[in-house]
């Protein structure tokens, strides 16, 4: 099999040139030894006023252009056109894009500031010109691809892109006498003369472009690519590591099967007497208020304590408590009305057994220990505190305050 | 070739008399009247003379050194521009008796109380100051006086060996002209915002003294050219490279302006931006756009045709705006130290332009009568006659 | 001193009196020959890099950018450096083919083609690193502004997307520019070839190119145009390239003078590259007659100019650190040269400026065995050059507390190594297959190739007698 295509292959390779040429002349070609003869050849067939003949050169000859009266070339408007299109397409874009469309601050910068924009300006303006350059050339300029031009696969195109230089006069001019270009050719001190005839191609004025096959090819290529693209990005992709978008991790989900224990849970249980970091449990939890003795306030009344305390008091305590602890909160009625924070049972109490009562709850008051932490209930201890004094306020206390 | 010297005609000595004629009368009368005011304009004019000047003698240099044949039969031009250079060591003098008002380094209650002062100034320091510039002034003027001497040496030996040395003077002078351009701007025009510092800025300055050595040589080469002064029949080939470096050089300015600019805008740090600040208070911000398109976009968009390039009257007119858009730039660059609230262009300003046009014809024109205007016996001239682009 | 004043001579650009034909036969004689051994040792060395390169690259996508040596502060490391460096290499070409050809440098001919395939392979190399540097390279796609789910465009006024827009588009146009000049020597191989197979390939590739001097003229044109916007082109790459350090408030990249400076650099490794290699290629292919010892010297000599603009520039930084009086930017400087990684300080300015003054004595430049140690030389120095930007700007962060070393990993170096490998391969894929001197070019700087006269057409207009 595969030595069968290889062997078609070189068959192929060694195999004679075929192509059989219609009858129909395209132009006569004369080849021509030096550059000067050439040169001089190119400005005697200008001046006789022909228009359909060309110079076929290994390499660029400087004064050509002047010798062949040709015009200057245009491709410069192109060029330029294309590059001021491409820096307008550039500002518009980013204009539009970072301070219409979705306008964001970078850098405490302008939305558009044209210095930052610049460079992107400036590739875009060279980018669209030498691509058009280069397109134009080829496309435009040069009618390019033109593989079955009736010059290629000649003898004459052999030597011209060898070492020596060529002129074509084609019969397509309306100045073209055989005669004549042959008397000139001689003229000129050509050394060979050619015929060139047309492809039969050339003459069904069929673009190969739209062979059928041709473009039955490039739909199914086309086809294939977009079907294998689809699939790879939609399918495979999502599936594999890397590409999956870290869905897939080297973790267990809270609650879920796991093998590597024996007991199939995810995770171990804390060993006991494990205390999870800044939950540091009460030691009198449940025991009667008598062991309050033992309690004494850590924190030390300053203006920030009792600020830290009255904020507490009014979020925790102040909804049954009332704001000024008399035991008119917001819940009244709906609710046990708490007993005054005033009375004398509560005033004579040590610090420690308000705070005990906060921390273990009373009668129908449930532990705060949980919402609360430690420093911010002695606060509001220092804080009831401070409305128990403020409430037995006196004349002198008022003197005082001025 | 067919050189005969003629001798200029007397329009340039008139105006080159008349120019620094009235220069100077405006010169004395603004250091009567605003000695501050004038000592800033001094220093602007004497930064536009270095430029052309030691501009014009790194070109010699450049063409020396890469062997450029086309531009051979102007060199003279240029090197008759850069007989400016030993006038800078006596116009320097003013400058320094004009360094208390211009530099606040200088100043000892300055340094007194500015740590960061403290910090460079055993750099910036009077002494210190005075030597580098003494330096820098002998190294430009011996170098001046080597090229000139074997240059009009070869017009008559016509020794190619003298052309030899010239390439070695060349590549010395190449390496010391960077250095001495780089603290010459650092010195004289940075430290006049002695808190500001751009590693680019010596980049800066050589960008523009290119631009407008390179714009003083074209004006007077095509001007001579076309009126006959210079050997005939040098055409398209040699305006078309003129037009083209011209365009080259506009456009480095224009790349290291834009770099230094953007890197500070972005960066946005207080220490550099002050002195871009400086340069956007009241007028100044007119000012300074003006700059982007007088020194830049005009003269890009008016030589980027191919056939613009070949057009004598373009090249003068562009070549004379090109002079004045780097006058435009120094002024840029010196002036915001003085007029902080808004630029200020008045008679004095005019005097000092007037009378630094008026030196460069000048110079020029004594230069050019007592030598040839064409490097006769340059082994390189032939060649750069028959210069061909293609 | 001698009296021979060769400057004043028109040096010979082809040596040897060689014809038009045996150009031909010379520059495509690689083209249709069997590899030789050395060719298949050099590929297999090469090859060898590329697969270390892969299985490196292989393992940073599968397990991201930790497998490198990055950490804090360090956070761009291998990756930028090598980057930047093969950027820098690719700018030999365009200068070459384009600001060369602009300044009428007629010796460019010779080496155009070959610098310019470097460009394009080392422009190749060099964008592989930003964008597995993303960590998930993948998702490239996102550089673009394109309309997606989110919303939200790219940001315009990051230098990184600058990036992309420089590269891409210097990759483009190098491409396109060395496309165009490849395209009349395709059709000579087409015309001279014997396979058909080969034929066949060379026309559609030579896209009917038929040498037609209308087609000349505006070849001609086009390419100088091209050549026009590479310049200003090469110079924004790397000047883009420089923003990436110089926008940012870093001490020892946020400085004004990085554009000039990294254009510089990059013209130099670039030329230091191209020498290296051409050094190799003309003796093993036998180009002897068309890359001559002249172009070697001249290269010289521009490696000597840049690498003292590079010198310059080290220079004005260090000096500029202290004139600012910012104890930042001082202690960022004296830390190269004297702090951890002051070796590769030294090895980069011994190497960038120190050796290259060598150059200096003609005798240096015109020895090939000293040259090509003198430009490897070169090639360290400005790998290691943006090592010591790169590098020694982030290990020592403002707060003594983020200090931290830099450790290359075997996967860092295993990509370095396949970096080389990857352009190496392609490289000598590329001798192989296709003309590695401009046939053209070469022929029409040829003594005797240019005619000396210049007529105009004569108006005598021809009488139809029918």
């Amino acid at each position: 099999m595969l030595k069968n295509i290889l062997n078609k292959i070189k068959e192929f390779d060694t195999a004679e040139d075929k192509e059989v040429r219609s009858s129909k002349l395209y132009g006569k070609a004369a080849l021509y030894n030096t550059p000067n003869e050439i040169t001089e050849a190119a400005a005697v067939v200008a001046g006789k006023g022909y228009k359909k003949f060309d110079i076929y050169t290994p390499y660029p000859l400087h004064g050509m252009d002047t010798a062949m009266g040709l015009p200057p070339p245009k491709i410069g408007y192109v060029s330029f056109i294309m590059g001021i299109t491409g820096t307008i397409l550039a500002l518009v874009m980013m204009i539009w894009m970072s301070s219409i469309d979705y306008p964001n601050i970078i850098g405490g910068k302008p939305f558009f500031g044209l210095p930052g924009a610049i460079p992107i300006t400036f590739e875009s303006t060279v980018l669209l010109c030498g691509i058009a350059t280069v397109l134009g050339l080829l496309i435009l300029f040069s009618k390019m691809p033109k593989l079955n031009s009736p010059l290629n696969d000649t003898d004459f195109m052999k030597h011209v892109t060898s070492d020596k230089f060529g002129l074509v006069i084609e019969t397509g001019d309306e100045m073209y006498i055989e005669d004549e270009v042959l008397n000139l050719f001689s003229k000129t001190n050509a050394y060979e003369v050619q015929d060139i005839y047309f492809r039969e191609s050339n003459l069904t004025k069929k673009t190969p472009l739209f062979d059928k096959k041709f473009t039955m090819a490039i739909i199914i290529t086309g086809l294939m690519t977009a079907g294998v693209a689809y699939v790879t990005l939609n399918y495979v992709l999502y599936e594999t590591v890397p590409f999956n978008w870290m869905w897939q991790q080297g973790r267990i989900d809270a609650q879920s099967k796991s093998d590597f224990f024996p007991n199939q849970s995810g995770m171990r249980p804390p060993v006991e007497g494990t205390v999870a970091r800044g939950f540091v449990p009460y030691e009198y939890q449940g025991m009667p208020d008598s062991v309050v003795k033992l309690l004494s306030n850590p924190v030390p009344v300053t203006v920030k304590s009792l600020e830290r305390g009255q904020d507490r008091f009014n979020i925790y305590c102040s909804p049954c408590h009332g704001y000024t602890g008399d035991g008119d909160g917001r819940l009244r009625d709906q609710f046990p009305k708490p007993p005054s924070l005033h009375n004398e049972k509560v005033k004579n109490w040590p610090d420690g057994n308000i705070f005990h009562v906060m921390t273990n709850g009373q009668n129908v008051m449930p532990s705060y220990s949980e919402q609360v932490s430690k420093e911010d209930r002695w606060a509001i201890v220092n804080y009831i505190r401070a409305l128990q004094r403020a409430k037995d306020a006196s004349e002198e206390d008022l003197e005082k305050a001025k | 070739m067919d050189y005969t010297k003629k001798p200029l005609p007397p329009i340039v000595a008139k105006l080159g008399t008349g120019l620094l004629g009235v220069g100077l009368v405006l010169v004395v009368l603004s250091f009567v009247t605003d000695t501050h005011r004038a000592f800033f304009d001094y220093l602007w004019m004497y930064m536009f003379l270095v430029s052309i000047g030691v501009g014009s003698l790194a070109l010699v240099a450049l063409e020396y050194l890469v062997g450029a044949t086309w531009s051979t039969p102007f060199r003279r031009i240029s090197e008759f521009l850069a007989a400016l250079i030993p006038l800078l060591v006596i116009l320097v003098i003013p400058l320094i008796f004009g360094m208390h008002d211009l530099f606040h380094w200088t100043h000892e209650e300055t340094l007194l109380n500015d740590p960061l002062l403290q910090a460079k100034s055993a750099y910036l320091n009077v002494p210190f100051f005075l030597i580098r510039t003494a330096i820098i002034l002998l190294i430009w003027v011996v170098f001046y006086f080597l090229f000139i001497r074997n240059s009009l040496k070869q017009d008559d030996t016509r020794d190619p060996l003298l052309t030899k040395q010239s390439i070695k003077f060349s590549a010395a002078f190449a390496i010391l002209f960077m250095f001495t351009i780089t603290f010459i701007a650092i010195d004289w025009m940075m430290s006049l915002e002695y808190h500001w510092f751009s590693t680019m800025f010596g980049v800066y300055y050589f960008a523009g003294t290119m631009v407008a050595a390179f714009a003083a040589g074209t004006f007077c080469s095509v001007q001579l050219n076309e009126n006959g002064y210079l050997v005939s029949n040098i055409k398209d080939n040699n305006y078309y490279s003129f037009a083209t470096l011209l365009f080259g050089f506009n456009v480095f300015w224009a790349y290291i302006g834009f770099s230094q600019y953007m890197l500070i805008w972005y960066a946005d740090i207080p220490e550099e931006t002050f002195w871009i600040m400086m340069r956007m208070k009241g007028s100044w911000s007119y000012f300074s756009i003006g700059l982007i398109f007088v020194h830049f976009v005009i003269p890009f968009l008016i030589l980027l045709p191919r056939s613009s390039k070949v057009k004598p009257k373009l090249l003068t007119v562009i070549s004379i705006w090109l002079l004045f858009a780097h006058a435009y730039d120094l002024y840029w660059i010196i002036m915001p130290s003085y007029f902080t609230e808004g630029f200020v262009f008045g008679w004095s300003e005019l005097g000092f332009l007037m009378f630094a046009f008026g030196l460069i014809i000048t110079v020029f024109r004594m230069r050019a009568a007592k030598s040839n205007l064409v490097p006769v016996g340059d082994p390189k001239l032939e060649a750069g006659l028959n210069f061909h682009l293609n | 001193m001698s009296l021979d004043a060769t400057y004043t001579k028109e040096i010979p650009l082809v040596e040897g009196g060689v014809s038009f034909k045996d150009i031909d036969s010379v520059i495509a004689l690689p083209t249709e020959t069997k590899p030789t051994k050395g060719w298949w040792i050099a590929f297999l060395i090469s090859l060898t890099a590329l697969t270390i390169g892969a299985v490196s690259l292989g393992l940073t996508i599968y397990y991201g950018i930790g497998m490198w040596g990055n950490n804090q502060p360090v956070g761009w490391a291998f990756g930028i450096i090598n980057f930047v460096f093969w950027i820098g290499i690719g700018h030999a070409g365009t200068l070459i083919s384009a600001i060369l050809y602009l300044f009428r440098q007629k010796w460019r001919t010779g080496i155009a083609r070959f610098a310019e395939a470097m460009t394009i392979f080392a422009v190749m190399t060099a964008g592989i690193f930003p964008i597995v540097h993303t960590g998930r390279p993948w998702l490239a796609g996102y550089l673009i502004p394109l309309p997606n789910m989110n919303g939200v465009w790219v940001n315009f006024y990051s230098p990184l997307l600058w990036d992309v827009f420089a590269v891409s588009t210097y990759f483009t146009i190098s491409f396109l520019f060395w496309g165009i000049g490849l395209i009349p020597d395709l059709a000579t191989l087409r015309d001279k070839t014997t396979s058909k197979v080969k034929k066949t390939i060379y026309s559609v590739m030579s896209l009917g190119w038929t040498n037609s001097n209308r087609n000349w003229s505006n070849y001609e044109r086009a390419y100088l145009i091209l050549a026009g916007i590479s310049t200003p082109l090469v110079l924004s790459v790397h000047s883009i390239v420089s923003f990436d350090f110089a926008v940012s408030v870093i001490p020892g990249w946020h400085t004004t003078i990085f554009p000039p400076y990294f254009v510089a650099g990059a013209i130099f490794s670039g030329f230091g590259m191209v020498s290296t290699i051409l050094i190799i290629v003309r003796k093993i292919f036998n180009l002897k007659h068309i890359i001559t010892l002249n172009h070697l010297e001249t290269m010289n000599k521009i490696l000597l100019a840049t690498g003292m603009m590079v010198g310059y520039a080290y220079g004005m930084e260090f000096f500029i650190a202290w004139y600012s009086g910012n104890t930042f930017e001082q202690f960022i400087f004296i830390n190269r040269a004297f702090g951890p990684y002051a070796w590769a300080y030294w090895i980069m300015v011994s190497c960038n400026v120190i050796f290259p003054q060598l150059f200096w004595f003609k005798k240096i430049r015109r020895s090939i065995p000293i040259t090509m140690v003198l430009v490897l030389l070169v090639n360290v120095g400005m790998w290691f050059e943006r090592f010591v930007i790169i590098v020694t700007s982030l290990h020592r962060d403002f707060l003594p507390s983020s200090w931290a070393m830099f450790t290359p990993t075997l996967t860092d170096l295993g990509l370095l190594l396949g970096s080389f490998g990857f352009f190496f391969t392609f490289l000598l894929l590329f001798l192989k297959t296709l003309p590695l001197v401009s046939i053209s070019e070469v022929k029409a700087v040829m003594p005797g190739a240019q005619p000396t006269v210049h007529p105009h057409p004569v108006k005598e207009q021809l009488k139809i007698t029918n």
